[in-house]
């Protein structure tokens, strides 16, 4: 049987918005035992602020996750920029792997780099500054030593601060730089792109000059989950972005 | 007109040298010199384009002649049955290669001066034996001599008419 793949990103799960969890668990139900593999690309939940904040919401994604990886499906989880702190921990409660922040999905019949997206906004040098603060090892083991209710209201401001900052960037500030994607290709090997974050989810052809002709290669989008819910399925060598309203 | 005369039936070819005086010119200057007989198609994508003009029978890589400066900024789209200049990534660096457009590939299309985005060179397009080219982006492919999409029988070119009109 060839295999089938799916992938989503930007879930962003939060207390105030059952009706995406929800509709994530019925995702998960509805294709237990039917695919080979899962990949999270990062913001599975809109805040983390460690995996020893155990929360309602955290602790039944974890046992929706275990079940649907007992039915027969390997998950790979990555780590987005609102969840840049998810760690082993729950990534071993989840029964999934976590993944770097570059991973070559590979099978018999298909390969693409996978990556939250992020990375290729390096236009926006304000929030690159902050990620690369974010990203440190010493300073998330700093962070992670502190108290959950300091970390809490560290992670409420920084929402804030994210939140008035957008709302002042232009749309091209926010996309990904093209010349970066094509960066990105070229020095992993790979012809196809997929990522999240951007929220604009679209599949682009795109061409990046290969040195014995020339080449095509593709950036796909997924979507983030707000009004309707976006996935990839890859089955053999054929991939599929799709999207079904939230409600159905 | 120049017919290309393979193993898989004719391709007959128009170049445009209004639009692209000097990639047509370089082309019909090969074809002429006897440069194409023998070579073949050594790269084929079947939803992108099927590229030759460079290599012999066994993948044996032919010397090229003089870079011709680049003309994808003439207007003229990489559109299904288009012929366009082959090259690295450096945009001006086209010689012999070529390849034949099987999809509408707009996003190999001149956007603007820089390398990055200069695009691919429209000379040509097939004006007869589009059942040929389709034929050839359909064969099985597979890596040879360090290339990728090689095809597994090859496509050759075995000899080229050109007729000159006027």
């Amino acid at each position: 049987m060839p295999s089938r793949i799916l992938l989503i990103s930007d879930l962003h799960l939060e207390d105030s918005r059952p009706d995406i969890t929800n509709a994530f668990f019925e995702f998960l139900q509805s294709n237990s035992g039917n695919c080979t593999s899962l990949y999270i690309l990062g913001d599975l939940f809109e805040v983390w602020i460690g995996d020893d904040n155990h929360t309602e919401l955290s602790q039944s994604v974890a046992a929706a996750l275990r079940d649907f990886a007992s039915a027969g499906s390997s998950i790979y989880i990555m780590r987005g920029n609102r969840d840049f702190l998810l760690g082993e921990e729950f990534a071993k409660q989840c029964n999934a792997l976590l993944l770097n922040e570059r991973f070559v999905l590979k099978t018999d019949d298909f390969s693409a780099l996978l990556i939250h997206g992020d990375q290729l906004c390096i236009d926006d040098l304000e929030y690159m500054e902050f990620r690369n603060m974010v990203r440190n090892t010493h300073w998330q083991k700093d962070f992670l030593a502190k108290p959950l209710a300091e970390r809490s209201t560290f992670a409420g401001s920084a929402r804030q601060q994210s939140k008035q900052a957008t709302e002042s960037k232009s749309n091209e500030i926010m996309d990904v730089n093209q010349a970066e994607v094509e960066n990105f290709l070229r020095a992993s090997g790979e012809i196809v792109l997929i990522h999240g974050h951007t929220h604009r989810p679209a599949i682009h052809q795109i061409e990046v000059g290969g040195n014995t002709g020339p080449l095509k290669a593709r950036r796909v989008v997924l979507g983030d989950w707000d009004e309707s819910l976006w996935f990839i399925e890859i089955c053999g060598d054929q991939l599929n972005l799709q999207n079904q309203p939230l409600n159905s | 007109m120049i017919v290309l005369k393979t193993n898989y039936g004719a391709i007959s070819i128009e170049l445009n040298f209004e639009k692209a005086p000097k990639s047509a010119a370089s082309f019909l200057q090969y074809a002429k010199d006897g440069f194409y007989d023998g070579t073949i198609f050594h790269r084929v994508i079947s939803d992108f384009m099927v590229q030759g003009g460079g290599f012999e029978t066994g993948m044996a890589q032919k010397p090229n002649g003089e870079p011709v400066e680049n003309e994808a900024d003439n207007g003229l789209s990489n559109v299904v049955g288009t012929l366009a200049m082959a090259r690295t990534s450096d945009p001006h660096s086209a010689t012999s290669q070529f390849f034949i457009n099987v999809s509408d590939n707009h996003f190999l299309d001149h956007r603007n001066k820089t390398e990055q985005d200069w695009g691919y060179a429209v000379f040509g397009r097939v004006v007869e034996g589009m059942e040929v080219v389709n034929k050839i982006k359909n064969v099985d492919t597979g890596s040879s001599g360090g290339h990728q999409d090689v095809p597994v029988i090859e496509v050759v070119i075995e000899s080229l008419d050109v007729f000159e009109e006027e």
